[in-house]
């Protein structure tokens, strides 16, 4: 069953993208500061935009929360922030059609174990923020979320908004292992640990998917601006669905 | 740790994969041209203490980089200079004397598997991680010289590249975008103060040690991203200056980022010289790249 998520897209003629160099090899072109499904969704469209243009002088393209910051090969560029001016004013006389083609989005759907062997802040999330570990789950499963970025490791996405009320700060001393396929909440944003690491977001469950594959053909089973809903399974399920080797 | 690098793996830092490849790219080229290799050629990375060496069939090498004393059986060789092996030849590094991080070229390619169109190593980066073994590979990797045509030694202006790196006590930076979130008396610390390499750095970030960084208020950056040489403070007031192996984006402030043909010279900093901050400009980092790049065609 595949749902469709529409993503609040507005045309805003007054976004207004501004750009600085970073250092002598890289440009960031950014948004005001705010974590903001309307702000992502205009970068993704520009991401796309830089990226369809095939050039030629661009080592990476690496979208964030309210930036988008272009690596460059310094031999190849000779005058960036002119470059950079070009694509502005290129992406904004065509930014009504790209936004229209990337209005909707599929919903990509992930299990997750909410055995308390797994989410292993369960309780005490419980206890504090006075919820039940039932409806700690019913909350985390209800939002629709968005993948505002990827970085941390290779195929982590964050992703919000976190409802407030299971919203938690990140533990203030980070763990040295947490398993890979853990999902995590750190404040306003939820997100899974692809591998194996160290880290400090509240663990509440694990997803038998895996999240990251080393195959060149699959990579990060999210990207940037991808709709994110989360729902329930039983450990039997997990075990029968598990990827990860543990 | 040793490991095989190359010019790293660029075109997938959207969905977090670290760019990586060889840190002092100027010592991996010189000893790439050397041998006669393309300069961007895989190349072994050493950090002292190095690992031995022992060939299997003749190969020309050159050692660039770190000088950590390279034995050739019992004899001492020469940096920078194309060196004939024979079989069962082995290669010893005895003590670091001057830099950190040592090239060794192998006339040839080395035969290992590219991931992502690059062979740089991706190990270190990996915590206790079973299914991320991207490579099975370690130092001891078969190397494959294919008796390639002759080529020329290109011309390179050895002295150059390694008065440069290794003989400057000045590393330079152009301010980032949260450089005026600094409190006053931080940023006249900065261009002021000497600073040191701690020991906590490595392929990830260097560490610096100097004055403590404020800025004028505590506050939080949504993430973005960061590049090799970006100078992130951190909230107990030091600062990381991010590496080959960096993390794709960063929340810390971001007050500054050294520029690509200075990163060498903090690459090879050791701790025993303090060395100073100044700041320029991306005209002057881009032509300066440029005029060094020349060297090695």
């Amino acid at each position: 069953m595949i749902h469709y998520f529409k993503i609040m897209t507005k045309i805003f003629s007054n976004i207004n993208w501004k750009v600085q160099a970073l250092g002598d090899h890289a440009i960031q072109f950014y948004l005001p500061q705010k974590m903001d499904a309307t702000i992502i969704s205009e970068i993704k469209c520009f991401n796309d935009f830089i990226f369809s243009q095939q050039l030629k002088e661009i080592k990476d393209i690496i979208p964030s929360y309210h930036t988008l910051t272009l690596i460059y090969d310094i031999e190849l560029m000779d005058a960036p922030i002119d470059f950079a001016n070009d694509l502005i004013e290129k992406f904004t006389s065509e930014r009504k059609n790209i936004i229209t083609s990337t209005a909707v989005n599929e919903i990509i759907e992930v299990p997750v174990c909410y055995d308390e062997n797994f989410g292993i802040d369960l309780i005490s999330m419980s206890t504090k923020l006075n919820l039940s570990i039932t409806e700690i789950i019913k909350i985390h499963t209800e939002n629709v979320y968005q993948v505002y970025c990827l970085g941390f490791m290779p195929g982590f996405a964050y992703m919000g908004d976190v409802n407030t009320k299971i919203q938690t700060a990140r533990h203030a001393q980070p763990r040295k292992n947490v398993c890979a396929g853990s999902v995590g909440i750190a404040g306003a944003q939820t997100g899974i640990y692809p591998m194996h690491s160290p880290g400090g977001w509240q663990i509440i469950g694990r997803t038998p998917l895996k999240i990251f594959d080393k195959d060149p053909a699959i990579l990060s089973k999210f990207n940037m601006g991808d709709a994110v809903k989360f729902y329930p399974i039983t450990r039997a399920e997990f075990d029968s669905l598990n990827e990860n080797e543990l | 740790m040793d490991t095989l690098q190359d010019k790293g793996r660029y075109g997938f830092q959207h969905i977090g994969i670290p760019p990586c490849g060889y840190m002092d790219y100027l010592s991996a080229q010189l000893a790439n041209v050397i041998v006669g290799n393309p300069k961007e050629a895989p190349i072994f990375e050493l950090h002292f203490p190095a690992s031995s060496f022992i060939f299997n069939e003749a190969h020309t090498i050159c050692i660039s980089g770190a000088n950590f004393v390279p034995v050739l059986n019992d004899k001492s060789i020469a940096l920078n200079t194309p060196i004939q092996v024979s079989k069962n030849d082995t290669l010893h590094f005895m003590q670091p004397l001057l830099g950190k991080t040592s090239y060794l070229a192998i006339k040839g390619n080395i035969d290992s598997i590219a991931w992502l169109n690059s062979k740089s190593d991706f190990s270190s980066h990996i915590k206790t991680n079973d299914q991320f073994n991207l490579f099975e590979r370690d130092v001891e990797n078969k190397i494959n010289s294919t008796k390639t045509k002759e080529q020329e030694n290109k011309q390179c202006n050895i002295n150059e590249i390694q008065k440069h790196i290794f003989n400057s006590n000045e590393i330079r930076f152009i301010p980032g975008p949260q450089w005026n979130d600094l409190k006053n008396e931080s940023i006249s610390n900065i261009l002021k103060q000497p600073f040191n390499t701690s020991l906590n750095s490595n392929r990830m970030g260097y560490t610096l040690k100097g004055p403590s960084l404020q800025l004028i208020e505590q506050k939080s950056y949504l993430s973005s991203a960061v590049t090799r040489g970006t100078m992130q403070l951190l909230p107990n007031g030091e600062v990381i200056v991010l590496m080959a192996n960096h993390q794709t984006i960063g929340g810390y402030a971001n007050i500054g980022q050294i520029i690509l043909v200075d990163l060498p010279k903090l690459v090879q900093h050791k701790s025993d010289t303090p060395f100073r901050f100044s700041i320029t400009n991306a005209e002057t980092a881009q032509s300066e790249y440029k005029q060094m790049q020349k060297c090695f065609s």
